[in-house]
């Protein structure tokens, strides 16, 4: 089997390698052969929602910024669900017909039906993003919606249905009052065992009578630079446990570090256990806020040090149109290492961790400053999406001015999406070998990633400013053997976020931790699915449960190409 | 407008001649005979022969100014200028109201792109000699490369009422003024300009006056047939390659601005743009190089020692990097991004208090600069 196997390989290589160059160990996209991405048509998925960006004559900045998605297994029946963020009436817009979020059921054979109405998460105002986890450790993920106007928290019932419990748990228009909510994330900040929850602030947009930027040489109005905008503070709320929330940003360095949030990724930078944040902010410098522990009283101590770390700004000192963000440990050595999408002209950054709460751009190094010179980056990911064990990146893009193309040679409104695989220890964009779909151009905003095929490989949703969304099946990796992995805290936070995965197959030694949020406005499959390349087993498999427990666990024969569920202090299951 | 180009570039470009009115008076008999010999050979166009006989002759008789002035002219033909500054400085010691030799060292220094010592000399020759074209308009061409447009406009309107026609003074005038965001007035010029018919000149200032009014893509429009109507007028793909760059084509511009410098190798803003292209792809040897000539145009621009700056902290050289970004935030000390990279230097040399205090001061320079946007009008 192997040297049939290796023959036709060997065959594939020789044939690879005339029109390929480097991707000589990667299966190519050719005539007749399966794309590594499949874009899905609506009428094979049943996703017929549309995102409707409320376009005005006017130009009000919320209607280029969205919409969210998310991947979640929202009635725990192991297939991922799909949740699509809309706009809505505020009080700029009055839609003329009923405008909807979407929660789409997965129905186990690459379809979907609609059941929002049914759920009960409609939305209802200008929404943004969506931050999914199980917020209450019951078992079920909750929706946290984020929006130009109130942001909405939907307690999952379990039951297939959803309560708006924005109110009852602290979080109602009051407190996000002069808030323009975009990217969230669920995060245990405490190590007490429960998510807290971060929301971005972007601009302060004024109040009812908005800001204009005139007439640009079209006559038209268009999209205000967010410089004009003055900034805002995100916010931090403590999960008291109880189904309500205490916003603890007050007095920190979050609530003094004065932003335009668009991105934010929840890791450990530095190893010590406890969970930091990275922002991405538009138009005024990265935030990289460094928990720094209980204080004497008790408070956790943040610290931004993003200047300090080398995050904040570009190598000459500009802050820039930071969007999108991540955080993966992309080269294995064991550090998280960062990544933040910005506009066109200014590149997007690799933020290699240096170990010592510093970082060296090496986007150049890996092809993505030169790739993403004319893109402006938003939904974004590191993953493996063809098993072969190192992570890879895809790039959604957009431009936010939709007339640019009329003052513009280069740069465009729809953007091409890219696809970055690691070979060597090295990112190399291989996008014009991953499909047709690469050859298109979107007006993509938000991204998330999930398996909604449970077939081991890690597929893509795309959000479209004003259009439909694009599901992208990926084909990739078919030789290649995985483990798909769903943590069950039960003394951690149950969606087990800060996990530290290592895992060994064919004697090599490979590490995952589970952070949460990271692209833009969007949130992904909490399952990991760990690449095994060519090893048909898995040698072991260690489990390093978020404190409080802290306790690492160790398994062996485990199963491969399957998902298995695994439970903080009681194994497999 | 051929004729408009050439009077124009007659005006930019003298070329230095010997001096043939010896003193025969000064020195002795012998020497004399070698500097007649000197002179011959010069005019004869044996300028390396010419060179050594005038040496030979300087050294029986170092004083004399016309063999000094004669042996910068000789050198600076051969292309050797540093050595023809040396030899004109030393006549100008001896007599420094001597005009000719003056504008010649004011050529030499534009000649090594020394801009700003080029106009130095140059406003001397024509506050000796305020009806000198030859030194007003390579001194407006020198006021212009080094972006004191308000000089070019205070030196060349005084000229234009006597003048109006003289289209290489509405040019160089014109093209001030629209640097100097007078749109109206330079409108103006620009139009009389174009009253003479299509002309490059006048694709440049109107691409230049777009350019000014951030309309880039139709700058590009009028700056592409501008290179295409005369590809080796002063300027003219520096600013065609700023306007690719603005609209996003880079390697475009990066060939632009090379061009430029093969005509015009003492572009700062070529230069300038060059080196943070190659900064940007990581070709840090070349960047330098263009930062370095960008910096000898105009010596001291905050803009390109910041540039050289961040190149030293992007190759490792912290401390190098650290003594010019003082240097540099004494200098101009709104300068924020100096400030930043200075931060950053002084976390990298793990001096925490100063890294602080900077990055104090970033805060402050941006809170202010937040709150002076004009902000978008409310509706």
């Amino acid at each position: 089997m192997s040297e049939i196997y290796s023959k036709r390989m060997n065959r594939r290589r020789f044939l690879a390698a005339g029109t390929a160059g480097l991707a000589l160990l990667r299966p190519v996209a050719g005539a007749g052969a399966q794309p590594v991405f499949e874009e899905i048509p609506p009428e094979t998925s049943g996703i017929r929602w549309v995102h409707d960006n409320a376009a005005s004559p006017d130009h009000y900045l919320p209607e280029t910024m969205g919409p969210g998605c998310a991947f979640l297994d929202f009635d725990n029946d192991g297939w991922m669900d799909i949740y699509l963020v809309n706009s809505g009436p505020c009080d700029f817009y009055k839609p003329k017909k009923p405008i909807r979020n979407a929660l789409y059921k997965n129905n186990r054979d690459g379809t979907f039906t609609d059941v929002t109405e049914a759920a009960g998460v409609p939305g209802g105002t200008f929404g943004m993003g969506v931050a999914a986890a199980d917020y209450d450790n019951d078992g079920f993920p909750d929706l946290f919606v984020t929006a130009y106007g109130r942001p909405i928290l939907y307690h999952n019932n379990g039951n297939g249905t959803f309560t708006d419990v924005s109110e009852k748990a602290g979080l109602g228009a009051k407190i996000f009052e002069g808030h323009w909510t975009t990217s969230a994330v669920w995060f245990d900040f405490d190590n007490d065992g429960r998510l807290d929850l971060f929301v971005c602030s972007f601009v302060d947009d004024g109040t009812e009578s908005h800001l204009s930027c005139g007439d640009n040489k079209l006559g038209r109005k268009f999209y205000c630079i967010p410089r004009v905008f003055k900034p805002t503070a995100s916010l931090l709320f403590h999960n008291n446990g109880d189904g309500t929330f205490t916003e603890v940003s007050r007095g920190t360095d979050i609530e003094k570090a004065l932003g335009k949030g668009l991105g934010v990724v929840a890791t450990d930078i530095n190893n010590d256990g406890r969970m930091d944040l990275f922002v991405a902010n538009d138009t005024v410098q990265n935030f990289l806020f460094m928990n720094r522990g209980p204080d004497s009283k008790g408070r956790t101590k943040w610290e931004e040090i993003a200047l300090a770390a080398e995050v904040g700004f570009s190598e000459d000192g500009r802050a820039r149109s930071g969007m999108g963000v991540d955080a993966a440990d992309f080269d294995g050595d064991g550090w998280q290492d960062l990544f933040v999408a910005n506009v066109d002209q200014e590149m997007f950054s690799l933020y290699k961790n240096n170990k010592d709460e510093t970082f060296r751009d090496v986007a150049f190094k890996n092809e993505v400053a030169q790739a993403t010179r004319l893109l402006s980056g938003w939904g974004l990911r590191f993953f493996d999406y063809d098993n072969d064990g190192a992570l890879d990146l895809f790039l959604a893009n957009g431009h936010p001015d939709d007339m640019i193309d009329n003052y513009s040679q280069a740069v465009k409104y729809k953007e091409p999406l890219l696809l970055f695989h690691q070979e060597n220890g090295q990112l190399r964009n291989v996008s014009n070998q991953s499909g047709p779909v690469f050859a298109k151009s979107f007006p993509a905003r938000g991204l998330a990633i999930g398996d909604f095929n449970n077939d081991g490989r890690i597929d893509v949703l795309v959000g479209n400013n004003g259009g439909a969304p694009v599901l992208l099946r990926n084909h990739s990796g078919q030789d290649n053997h995985w483990l798909g992995v769903k943590l069950q805290g039960t003394k951690c936070n149950r969606d087990a976020v800060g996990a530290r995965l290592a895992w060994s197959a064919s004697g090599v030694k490979r590490t995952r931790m589970k952070n949460n949020g990271g692209s833009y406005l969007s949130s992904h499959d909490m399952r990991e699915v760990l690449g095994l390349g060519k090893a048909a087993k898995l040698d072991w498999l260690e489990i390093q449960w978020p404190q409080p427990s802290g306790r690492t666990e160790r398994f062996t024969d485990l199963p491969v190409d399957r998902y298995i569920t695994i439970t903080e202090g009681k194994g497999l299951s | 407008m051929r004729a408009f180009a050439k009077a124009l570039g007659l005006a930019l470009w003298l070329t230095c001649t010997p001096l043939t009115c010896i003193s025969l008076a000064q020195p002795q008999p012998s020497s004399d005979a070698l500097l007649r010999r000197a002179v011959e050979l010069h005019q004869a166009g044996d300028i390396p022969a010419a060179t050594s006989a005038y040496r030979a002759y300087l050294k029986q008789q170092p004083g004399n100014v016309m063999a000094l002035s004669n042996l910068g002219a000789a050198l600076a033909k051969e292309g050797q200028y540093e050595d023809a500054i040396v030899e004109y400085k030393k006549a100008l010691e001896i007599d420094p109201r001597n005009l000719p030799v003056r504008v010649n060292l004011a050529l030499a220094y534009y000649k090594t792109s020394q801009i700003s010592l080029a106009a130095e000399e140059l406003t001397k020759a024509v506050q000796q000699q305020p009806t000198n074209r030859q030194a007003i308009f390579l001194l407006a061409d020198c006021d212009l490369r080094l972006g004191e447009n308000k000089k070019v406009i205070g030196l060349l309107s005084p000229l234009e009422k006597a003048s109006p026609n003289d289209k290489a003074l509405v040019y160089l005038l014109g093209t001030a003024l629209i640097r100097d965001n007078q749109s109206a007035r330079g409108q103006m010029l620009v139009d009389r300009i174009l009253r003479e018919g299509e002309s490059a000149e006048a694709r440049l200032l109107l691409g230049t006056t777009k350019m000014n009014a951030q309309e880039f893509a139709e700058a590009l429009v009028d700056l592409k047939k501008a290179v295409e109507l005369n590809p080796q007028l002063p300027d003219v793909f520096s600013y065609y390659g700023l306007a690719l760059l603005t609209t996003g084509d880079m390697a475009e511009a990066a060939n632009a601005f090379r061009k430029e410098l093969e005509t015009n190798p003492n572009d700062f803003v070529s230069n300038l743009q060059l080196g943070v292209i190659f900064k940007q792809d990581q070709r840090y040897d070349e960047a330098r190089s263009s930062f370095d000539r960008a910096l000898r145009v105009r010596p001291g621009d905050p803009a390109v020692r910041y540039q050289l700056a961040t190149l030293d902290l992007m190759t490792g050289n912290v401390e190098q990097a650290c003594a010019k970004l003082e240097q540099l935030t004494r200098d101009t000390p709104n300068f924020v991004e100096a400030h930043v990279s200075l931060a950053t230097v002084y976390y990298r040399l793990k001096r925490k208090a100063d890294g602080d205090r900077e990055r104090a001061t970033v805060l402050k320079l941006n809170a202010e600069s937040q709150a002076a946007q004009p902000g978008a009008k409310e509706r």
